[in-house]
C-alpha cells in the first residue's frame, strides 16, 4: 500500500480509528488536568515528507515534542507537540506552583514525558482492543526545540522507504475558563507496512 | 525579505550572491553549504538519509547526502564554479532524543555526518567548518554575498554561529 493510493473509506476508518484513541486519551488528559478536553475532527493527511514541519506550525516554532515509537503488531509513531505556552500551562496546572519555570527542568520533563505516555497508552489500548491487536508504546523521548528538528527522525524513518508521510492528527484543547486554554496535537505516523495491517483489521483493506 | 531562498527537507539550492539561502529546524538532518568565493556562487541541501541505496532509486536522490553532494556540485560547476576552490561546511547531524534502543534512526545524525566527510574528501573538497551532533535543532542562513554560514539555535537565540 502507498500512502497515495487510499480510498476515502479508508480515509474514514483511519478517522474513526483514531478518533476513539483520541477519546480516550482525552479523557485521560481531563482527568489529569480536572477540565474538560475537547478534540477537532481528525485529519488525515497524505504529503510530501518535506511538508510536514509546515504542517506542525513551521519549522522553526518552538514546541515541546514527546514522541513515542509504536511497538507490537503495527509499527509507527505517535507525536504529541504542545506549543510552548500550552506546555507551561500544562505543567503549572498538573505541579501547581513547582510547575512555574519548570518546562526546562528534570521535573517538567519526566512530567511532560508521563502526559505523552499515559495519552499514548489510553490511544493505543483503545485502537488496540478496536483492530484486535497488541499497541505498545516505547518509553517517551521529549525535546524542547524548533518543531522542525523535533520531527525529523520520524522523517527519515519514512523517508527510507519513500517520500510520502500519512499523519492522522487531533487538535485538543481545554476549556478552562479563567486561563488561556491548553493547546496540543496528537499525530499518529503509521509506517507503510503497518498501514496495510491496520486497514486491513479494521476492515477497508484494498 | 528580498534575496532569501528557502531551501526544503530533501532539496537543495544553488544560487549566487546576493541571494541569502536558508534552511530551518535541522535536527539529525544535515545541512550542507558549498561555497565557490570568487564566483560567489553556493549551494545548500537539506539531507535526511547518508547513502543512495540501489534498491531505492525511485525516491528522490536529493534526500542523501552523498547524492546531494554530488549533484550540488555539478550544479555549481555547471553555473561557471571552479571546483578547485569550492569549499564546504555541514551543520545539523544532532540526536534529539536519547538513543533509543532498536531504532534504525540511533546515530543516524553522525552517519550523515561521517558520510558528508568522507563525500567531499573522495571529491578532494576542502571541508572548512562543521557544528554538528548535540542534541539540538539548528537553522542555517548562508549568505552568499560575504559566504557566511550563520547557525541559530533554541537555546543561543541572540548570538548566532558563523561557520
Amino acid at each position: 500500500m502507498t500512502f497515495t493510493r487510499l480510498n476515502d473509506r479508508q480515509l474514514d476508518a483511519l478517522k474513526e480509528i483514531s478518533n476513539i484513541g483520541m477519546g480516550h486519551a482525552a479523557t485521560a488528559l481531563s482527568q489529569l488536568i480536572g477540565e474538560t478536553v475537547h478534540l477537532r475532527v481528525p485529519k488525515v493527511t497524505v504529503t510530501d515528507i518535506a511538508r510536514v514541519p509546515d504542517l506542525l506550525g513551521g519549522a522553526e516554532k518552538v514546541v515541546a515534542g514527546i514522541t513515542l515509537r509504536i511497538l507490537g503488531d503495527a509499527r509507527g509513531d505517535i507525536l504529541l507537540i504542545f506549543p510552548r505556552d500550552s506546555a507551561r500551562l500544562l505543567l503549572s496546572r498538573l505541579l501547581g506552583q513547582a510547575g512555574t519555570g519548570a518546562e526546562m527542568d528534570e521535573m517538567g520533563a519526566s512530567t511532560l514525558k508521563e502526559v505523552g505516555n499515559i495519552l499514548a497508552s489510553a490511544y493505543l489500548s483503545a485502537l488496540g482492543s478496536l483492530l484486535h491487536m497488541t499497541l505498545i508504546p516505547s518509553i517517551p523521548m521529549l525535546a524542547h526545540d524548533m518543531a522542525g528538528a523535533v520531527v525529523d527522525y520520524v522523517l527519515i524513518e519514512l523517508s527510507m522507504r519513500g517520500d510520502m508521510a500519512l499523519m492522522v492528527e487531533t487538535e485538543f484543547h481545554g476549556d478552562n475558563p479563567r486561563e488561556e486554554a491548553i493547546k496540543g496535537h496528537f499525530f499518529l505516523l503509521p509506517d507503510h507496512r503497518s498501514l496495510d495491517i491496520i486497514l486491513d483489521a479494521v476492515g477497508g483493506g484494498a | 525579505m528580498s534575496g532569501r531562498e528557502r531551501v526544503g527537507i530533501s532539496e537543495f539550492r544553488v544560487a549566487r550572491a546576493p541571494v541569502v539561502l536558508v534552511t530551518y529546524g535541522l535536527g539529525s538532518c544535515l545541512g550542507i553549504a558549498l561555497y565557490d568565493p570568487d564566483s560567489r556562487l553556493g549551494g545548500l541541501a537539506h539531507t535526511l538519509l547518508p547513502r543512495s541505496r540501489p534498491d531505492i532509486v525511485e525516491t528522490r536522490q536529493t534526500k542523501f547526502v552523498d547524492r546531494s553532494i554530488h549533484l550540488m556540485v555539478e550544479e555549481l560547476l555547471r553555473l561557471g564554479g571552479e571546483k578547485e576552490r569550492i569549499t564546504a561546511r555541514i551543520v545539523g547531524g544532532a540526536n534529539m532524543f536519547e538513543p533509543l534502543h532498536g531504532s534504525a534512526t540511533v546515530g543516524i545524525g553522525e552517519r550523515n555526518a561521517q558520510t558528508a566527510r568522507l563525500t567531499l574528501q573522495s571529491l578532494g573538497i576542502e571541508l572548512l567548518a562543521e557544528d554538528v551532533g548535540g542534541a539540538h535543532g539548528r537553522t542555517v542562513e548562508f549568505d552568499l554575498a560575504s559566504g557566511d554560514v550563520r547557525v541559530r539555535t533554541v537555546s543561543r537565540p541572540a548570538s548566532d554561529l558563523v561557520l
